[in-house]
């Protein structure tokens, strides 16, 4: 422009503008409402005046421990986050990444409306489009594919959906689209112990009861820093080794702060854990100190109906190859301590021992999880005050949607190659990508994502990216989501989800105190822009499509459940959950050997239920697959598809318990230390060692390289907090002193780590805190999307946008380990073996 | 200029709701005893080392409670690794303004001695039973009860006080501007989150600390939990070994409980307690 | 104050209320079908040219499909993202050295809404942006100066004068302080001509606004 405006001008534009406006529909519709009424207020501006502040019970989402929490509200903007006090679970507190959803809600990066690619996939051209536009272009491409017989082919893939929203977009409207091509995250998480543990106690979930135990064993758990039930369990441990002066040993690869913070730090070669749980259970079986009461519980031989005195004298033989001496070769940890740490566990009592990926992200992760849990059973340390516990959350009861639903259709290829996994039973999901390449199983024609990133939660970035860049394998991507991330950046179209801080659900994470906790979270502030939670999208989706599901919003399912669930109804339904955001009931007992209970003889006579010789189960052949009385008792309760549903009791010396129920697998009501199932797919059916195959092959200069998790972050999604990137922005690659010096790496020089996958450059980061022969790499930055504070893009248009962004004091962003770990499943559950990877170490 | 000044730019205690709510975040209303006696409450804060983990829990509801900028830590958190593998040790120590009480002689903390904003007002500090006692205000002061705290509006920006602290316990605001002189920032230091202490309830830091590791109390009160834990403890007695930098003779009313020596041994391995350009959070 | 006096300054609140509205919809969304109709009408584009503001040849020459599409990928480049952008909220963009810059629902979004609020408007329930956009400040500014036109015509000068009053404590704690520095962003990053010379337009129009409302700080005492 030449020159500033004069009144002359300003008259002829105002005049032209006027033009412009006449037609009345050139501007879209007003945000404003009402009439300017100076007298009505208007004499006092000042903002110290009449802000109101709220306190709003909700419930964090940051991680999967989901605490309840509060956030104070002040003139609509989310300025705290604290633990709700009212909560068993969380007694008042929540972490440091729970404390930085304000910077979830706020971060200047995210996406407000709903977004189309133009140009080509990846390119980073967006178009925003309207919701209208968005859902119609969605709902005609799903229902095409539902009108011609193939729901199938839309895969939908979830990394965090729990509770409500678990139930509103998996049961509810997928099961009513049609499709179960669902994919979640499991097996890059935890997903070997679930397996094992159902394969041995049935249920997925442990719970390990610190407020009550005296002794603890730790297997590579974070336990004090980054637990699936972190803040609950984690202040609980820390009670009781201060005030009760609770012991903890820990056997971990690195000095993590929950080793550090332990008796003892225990260093153990990367994935021999499951060596030294064999050992101890042979230490303690020749000791004599195991717990015959409990054996009566255990199976531990073929013959289900075997003697005490016979399944003691299979343990011991099995195990007498497992000596100290042999765990010291195998795992480096001395066999004297081995030795006393056995017996220390099974005279205290009552004793925990707890694990996790350090332990079971591994090739036969899930075995070494069978071996963690033989050795709290032989000890009796299960389902008792003080052990571990079978894990108990809120049953909440929901609106099912409409009751004729579609047969569901299926693409296998959640599940990992075809007889590559025994019991995938959390999936093989860090192969989707792979299979999908593959296309055998078939691929899907819209691949929609919701709460995940598969490009960098997975291992081999790079194959990730190609494959999901590729339109001519996957016709039509949506990403769900409230950030850009690197996933993002390859979607076709964009959903914008607000973050948790803006959405409703019930909650049902388990409650280390064994009594359920019933639980909700519901929105601090409005939904920024146009984000849209998800939960009512799928409720628009579904009546654009034709099938109502019953409910129009993730709030009203939320409330319909509240009246539905029987004890939060009495406690005064959805108007009680929304003031106060938990409810458990104050007269409740925690629930204890669930076991032990007797069935009613009653339950045996119902129509269907049969007796399995073969296992000693009574089972009801209705709920299985089975098509006839006749046909499940030829096949037997073990080889019926589905027997596990009508699982009813076991028999054991005469009368009918209880027992360890089984789930997703068909196990006995027995702790199954012995698995016809595994033996049944040619694996050892006593808890075994299996070597990890590469790891025989390594040279004299080859390290193993680990993972793992800071304090400060959550596994992909939260550097773009910035206080928490402030505080953990790189990650260094920590090498043991002894093993720098043999390869001639110095504090601080560039590195390359090379694997069969790829290389990265990094940093070393020499320190004693790490066992020799490995290299630790956390996972959580090295981004190259999800905004300014994660992947420190300054970008042109950012400068200046942001004033705390110009005090960005760090230019590091880390490197992700991920790019170079093969994404490999253990050939019993399907886990993702992160900490199994041979890689080559060189300076730069 | 009588009250007790609240420095915070949210006036609003953001914590003080939680008491609504059946909070767990209650400072024992400032307690008989000492109002029995007319005295000014003796806040002490305990950090039990034994407890910490390293969390930084603490350090991030200092920064939401406070919107420290990026860059300054009114708390933070150090590391160490100590010791040779496999008998490694690591310690973690959490930081925070000291409140000291000055030494012997003239009862003022260094950085206060060193502000020439300092003393200016005369102030009144009113106990909780309503005894009004007098003391003397300005940019930087110490309050009656030990809180040593900062008036943004009556602040030059000299960053006279930033030099002074031989622990670095104050840093520049590099979002604020000075009070006096808009061509200065501003200061930022722990104030003990006297906004909420006044309201009856406990710092932010306190409130949120999953492990129970940061006790704050009336030392005046002999049933208070930190009352409780000098005795246990004897942390008065072992100054010199349970508070950082004894020699600097600046008397810190922040003990630690340190049953391992970390403070030894962190210091042996080249953690400095010392001034550094800022404080910075940071896990290696 | 003199009748001549009184009815030109009507006139002018008019036509501050017609340009605060054209520009109010330049930001609110995407270009629409009509407004682009509208733009490229002889007229309004002479006036624009007097200005000394030039919309390209090409401008003209795409077709409407096309440019219509070009400026709605431009829109979102500039102001929505995903990904870089230049956030046209005043709470992102304002600085004001009270640590609260570069928020989305800032402490400024709040007083903008307390603001507009204690004149008596309220948000549009339908409206899903965040108070402080800037579309919804001119907006407000155009009924505010609405307002003042129909004061004047209702010869209510106490009530005009409290108009007045108003849109200059609006424009100098909020407009004045953000909008400028907005625009000289969009002008650098705009790649079409449409919303660089917007940009430059509403610079200049604000800053000419608060020269104006200055000029009656007699008046306003
Ligand atoms: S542990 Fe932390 S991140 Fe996880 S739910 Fe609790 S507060 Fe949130
Ligand atoms: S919050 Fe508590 S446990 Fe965590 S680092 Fe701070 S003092 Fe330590
Ligand atoms: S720690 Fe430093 S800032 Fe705090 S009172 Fe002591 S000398 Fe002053």
């Amino acid at each position: 422009m030449k020159r500033d405006i004069s009144r002359r001008d300003l008259i002829k534009l105002g005049a032209a503008s006027a033009a412009v406006m006449a037609t009345g529909k050139v501007g879209g519709s007003s945000a404003l409402a009402g009439t300017v009424d100076l007298a009505a207020g208007g004499k006092d501006f000042s903002p110290q005046t009449g802000a109101e502040r709220k306190m709003i019970p909700s419930a964090c989402w940051s991680c999967v421990t989901r605490d309840s929490m509060i956030g104070f509200v002040e003139d609509g903007r989310l300025v705290k986050l604290e633990g709700n006090p009212n909560s068993i679970r969380g007694r008042g507190k929540i972490c440091s990444k729970g404390a930085s959803g304000i910077n979830q809600l706020y971060d200047p990066d995210r996406i407000l409306y709903p977004m189309k690619r133009v140009g080509k996939r990846g390119e980073g051209k967006w178009k925003r489009i309207s919701w209208d536009e968005a859902l119609t272009d969605l709902a005609a491409r799903l229902k095409k594919l539902r009108d011609e017989g193939h729901p199938e082919k839309f895969m939908f893939h979830y990394g965090r959906m729990k509770a409500s929203s678990s139930k509103i977009i998996k049961s509810v409207f997928l099961a009513n689209y049609g499709t179960k091509t669902i994919g979640n995250h499991t097996s890059i998480c935890e997903g070997a112990k679930w397996t094992a543990q159902e394969l041995t106690w049935g249920k997925h979930y442990d719970n390990w009861d610190f407020d009550n135990t005296k002794f603890v064993l730790n297997f590579g758990s974070g336990v004090l820093e980054a637990h699936t039930n972190h803040i609950p369990t984690c202040q609980r441990l820390g009670d009781a080794m201060v005030d009760r002066g609770v012991k903890m040993y820990t056997f971990d690869v690195r000095l993590s702060n929950t080793a550090a913070k332990s008796t003892e730090w225990l260093p153990v070669k990367p994935g021999t854990d499951g060596a030294i749980a064999l050992a101890m259970c042979n230490v303690i079986m020749q000791a004599g100190l195991y717990d015959k009461e409990f054996f009566k519980f255990i199976r531990a031989t073929k013959d289900p109906n075997a003697s005490t005195a016979a399944k003691v004298a299979a343990l011991k033989s099995h195990l007498a190859q497992y000596t100290p001496e042999w765990a010291e070769k195998v795992s480096t940890v001395p066999a004297a301590k081995i030795k006393s740490l056995a017996l220390e566990f099974a005279k205290t009592k009552p004793a925990c021992v707890i694990s996790y990926r350090g332990a079971v992200a591994h090739y036969h992760g899930a075995d070494t999880e069978r071996a963690v849990q033989m050795l709290a059973a032989i000890t009796g340390n299960i389902d008792n005050p003080g052990g571990r516990c079978r894990a108990v959350g809120a049953k909440w009861k929901y609106p099912k949607g409409p009751k004729k639903k579609p047969k569901a259709k299926a693409l296998k290829i959640a599940q990992g190659f075809p007889g590559t996994i025994a019991y995938p039973t959390h999936g093989a999901n860090h192969q989707v990508l792979k299979m999908i390449k593959d296309g055998r199983a078939g691929r899907p024609e819209v691949y929609m994502w919701y709460c995940y990133t598969p490009v960098y939660a997975n291992g081999e970035c790079q194959e990730n990216i190609d494959i999901l860049k590729d339109e001519s394998l996957i016709p039509f991507t949506v990403c769900v989501n409230a950030y850009y991330d690197e996933s993002a950046a390859l979607a076709d179209m964009i959903l914008p989800n607000p973050s948790y801080l803006e959405w409703w659900d019930y909650e049902d994470m388990v409650s280390p105190t064994q009594v359920p906790e019933y639980y909700i979270r519901q929105p601090l502030v409005k939904p920024l822009g146009e984000s849209r939670d998800f939960k009512d999208v799928v409720c628009d989706l579904a009546n654009r499509m034709g099938f109502p599901l019953g409910f129009n919003s993730a709030e009203e399912f939320v409330k319909m459940s509240c009246e539905k669930t029987p004890a939060v109804k009495a406690a005064g339904g959805f108007e009680y959950m929304k003031k106060h955001g938990v409810y458990h009931d104050p007269k409740a007992k925690p629930k204890y050997y669930g076991y032990k209970k007797a069935v009613k003889p009653d339950a045996l006579k119902k129509d269907g239920v049969i007796f399995d010789k073969a296992t000693g189960v009574y089972w009801n052949w209705h709920k299985s697959k089975a098509k006839s009385e006749a046909e499940a008792k030829e096949k037997g309760y073990t080889k019926t598809k589905n027997a596990y549903k009508g699982y009813i009791g076991q028999e054991i010396g005469g009368k009918v318990y209880a027992g360890f129920k089984p789930d997703k697998v068909n196990k006995s009501g027995y702790f199954e230390v012995y698995s016809e199932l595994l033996e049944m797919k040619k694996f050892p059916a006593l808890p075994s060692y299996v070597p990890i195959p590469e790891h025989k092959k390594m040279s004299a200069n080859d390290l193993i390289l680990t993972t793992y998790k800071v304090p400060v972050h959550i596994h992909s999604r939260s550097a773009n907090c910035k206080w928490l990137t402030e505080i953990y922005h790189d990650n260094p690659a920590m090498i043991n002193t002894r093993t720098a010096k043999r390869l001639g790496i110095k504090d601080g020089d560039k590195i390359k780590v090379k694997s069969e996958a790829g290389e990265i450059t990094t940093t070393a980061n020499v320190t004693e805190a790490v066992v020799p022969g490995v290299v630790a790499i956390s996972h959580h930055v090295g981004h190259w999307e999800y905004g300014r504070y994660a992947s420190g893009k300054k970008s042109p248009l950012a400068a200046g946008d942001d004033s705390d962004f110009k005090l960005k004091w760090w230019t590091k962003k880390g490197v992700h380990p991920n790019w170079i770990i093969p994404n490999k499943p253990d050939p019993i559950s399907g886990q993702q073996r992160w900490m199994d990877t041979v890689v080559k170490v060189r300076k730069a | 200029m009588s009250e007790n000044v609240a420095l915070s730019r949210r006036k609003m205690i953001k914590g003080a709701g939680a008491l609504a709510l059946g909070a767990a975040a209650g400072l024992a209303p400032i307690s008989k005893a000492t109002a029995a006696r007319g005295k000014a409450p003796r806040w002490a804060f305990i950090v039990d080392l034994r407890r910490c983990t390293g969390c930084r829990t603490c350090t991030v509801a200092c920064k939401a409670e406070m919107n420290t900028p990026l860059g300054a830590f009114r708390a933070a958190v150090y590391d160490q690794v100590v010791g040779t593998f496999p008998k490694t040790e690591k310690h973690f120590l959490p930081r925070l303004c000291n409140h000291c009480e000055g030494n012997k002689e003239d009862g003022i903390p260094p950085c206060i001695k060193d502000c020439p904003e300092y003393p200016k007002d005369r102030r009144q500090f009113i106990t909780p039973e309503g005894k009004k006692i007098r003391y003397r205000g300005g940019a930087t002061y110490k309050r009656p009860d030990g809180m040593v705290l900062y008036e943004n509006e009556l602040c030059t920006g000299c960053g006279k006080c930033i030099k002074a602290c031989p622990y670095g316990a104050r840093s520049w605001d590099k979002l604020l501007i000075s009070g006096k002189d808009s061509t200065k920032n501003g200061i930022a230091k722990c104030t003990f989150c006297q906004h909420r202490v006044d309201n009856g309830v406990v710092p932010s830091c306190v409130n949120m600390c999953p492990q129970k590791a940061r006790i704050f109390g009336d030392l005046n009160d002999p049933n208070s939990q930190v009352s409780k834990l000098v005795k246990e403890f004897g942390l008065l007695e072992n100054r010199d070994k349970n508070t950082l930098l004894p020699k600097e003779n600046t008397v810190p009313m922040l003990f630690y409980i340190d049953p391992r020596g970390a403070l030894m041994k962190m210091a042996n391995a080249r953690k400095k307690f010392e001034k550094e350009e800022a404080w910075v959070d940071q896990i290696t | 104050m003199g009748n001549t006096e009184k009815a030109q300054r009507m006139a002018v609140a008019r036509q501050r209320s017609n340009i605060y509205g054209l520009l109010a919809s330049v930001y609110r969304q995407e270009v629409t079908a009509d407004l682009l109709h509208q733009v490229k009408d002889p007229q309004f584009l002479g006036v624009l040219s007097d200005l000394g503001l030039q919309l390209a040849s090409d401008f003209f020459q795409k077709p409407e499909e096309e440019l219509l599409s070009d400026l709605a990928v431009e829109y979102a480049r500039l102001f929505l993202g995903p990904g870089k952008h230049v956030s046209p909220h005043e709470s992102v963009q304002h600085q004001k050295g009270d640590g609260q810059g570069g928020l989305l629902w800032g402490e400024s979004t709040a007083e903008v809404k307390r603001f507009i609020e204690s004149t008596g408007l309220s948000y549009n329930s339908e409206y899903t942006g965040l108070p402080d956009h800037i579309s919804v400040e001119l907006e407000f500014m155009q009924q505010l100066t609405l307002r003042e036109e129909q004061a004047w015509r209702e010869e209510d000068e106490d009530g005009a004068l409290d108009c007045l009053r108003t849109e200059r404590k609006f424009i100098e704690e909020h407009l004045i302080r953000w909008v400028p520095f907005f625009c000289d962003k969009v002008t650098r990053e705009a790649e079409l001509p449409f919303y660089r010379e917007m940009a430059a337009l509403t610079k200049n129009f604000i800053e000419f606004e608060r020269e104006e409302v200055e000029g009656y700080a007699g008046d306003l005492k």
